[in-house]
């Protein structure tokens, strides 16, 4: 098949903004499953010594969503793809301010690409790239930046 | 280990830094409570079994993790990880080690920045690179 003209009207449009929340908890258990070591990232009086408020999350570290079973599905599909089996192709992290513990981010995700490919696997293969924005709730800074490609077939 | 931090005159072209990181399947099951990935072939024998995979795999996002672990420690508190990428190319089977590694592939001043350039990844006991990517870091 080839891109549908829904699919070709999807690129460039931008998802609702999903909040994630930053907390003292999710970045211990994120340095403890990683391995992260240096006290700033787990130990309140190192990060202050380095001059921190708090304990700051290591690179790529960008909280949770919120959690809510009756709120809307997290991820919404920018169109109806034809193809119902899904891989992870890839990511890509651009960190642009330090996070903190307590922190609340907005993300936003917008569609960059989508392609359809052969596949000497699958026949066809869906590449669809996009890109999600990290913004602090509390200063409306962008902290950092993700890219990612999803492979579906 | 932990890498030491290390400055932009003190890195050369072609240098690789490296970490070797346990992929138990206790370890697999910490990742899953902080990426909020609970997709089972990651920790339950059975249903991997099911899924026709030789034992539980380990999750793509947490080597991508490991890789910004590696970037960070060579950047140390004075330095800045300015971002990687990496490609999820295939599967590792959990306990296995993996290695984690970024080498050295270029230096470079850009805006008043020292960056060095990384080919970086993740690699199997049999040398193949499962997760491919590259990195940028602006060290002291």
């Amino acid at each position: 098949m080839e891109l549908t003209d829904e699919m070709k009207a999807a690129i460039g449009k931008s998802g609702e903004p999903t909040t994630y929340e930053v907390t003292s908890l999710g970045i211990r258990t994120f340095c403890r499953a990683v391995g992260y070591e240096d006290g700033i990232y787990f130990d309140d009086e190192e990060a202050k010594k380095a001059g921190h408020k708090s304990i700051i999350a290591p690179p790529g570290y960008l909280g949770m969503p919120v959690w809510n079973p009756n709120g809307p599905a997290r991820r919404a599909d920018f169109f109806k793809s034809p193809f119902t089996r899904n891989l992870n192709g890839g990511t890509a992290v651009e960190p642009l301010e330090h996070v903190y513990a307590g922190d609340v981010l907005e993300a936003v995700t917008t569609l960059t690409s989508v392609e359809i490919l052969p596949s000497k696997a699958y026949g066809q293969l869906m590449v669809r790239k996009t890109e999600t924005a990290y913004k602090r709730q509390s200063d409306g800074k962008v902290v950092a930046k993700t890219r990612g490609t999803s492979l579906s077939y | 280990m932990a890498i030491s931090a290390q400055t932009f005159d003190g890195v050369s072209e072609g240098q690789e830094f490296t970490l070797e990181e346990a992929t138990d399947s206790q370890r697999l099951v910490i990742w899953a409570a902080a990426s909020g990935d609970f997709y089972q072939i990651h920790y339950d024998d059975k249903f991997a079994s099911n899924n026709k995979l030789p034992d539980i795999i380990v999750h793509g996002a947490l080597k991508g993790m490991w890789v910004g672990k590696i970037l960070d420690q060579i950047a140390g508190r004075d330095g800045w990880v300015k971002e990687w990428d990496v490609a999820y190319r295939a599967m590792d089977i959990a306990r296995e080690p993996i290695t984690v590694f970024a080498k050295v592939t270029g230096k470079r001043e850009e805006n008043g920045e020292k960056l060095v350039d990384f080919e970086v990844g993740t690699r199997k006991a049999d040398g193949s690179v499962t997760t491919p990517g590259t990195g940028t870091v602006r060290l002291p």
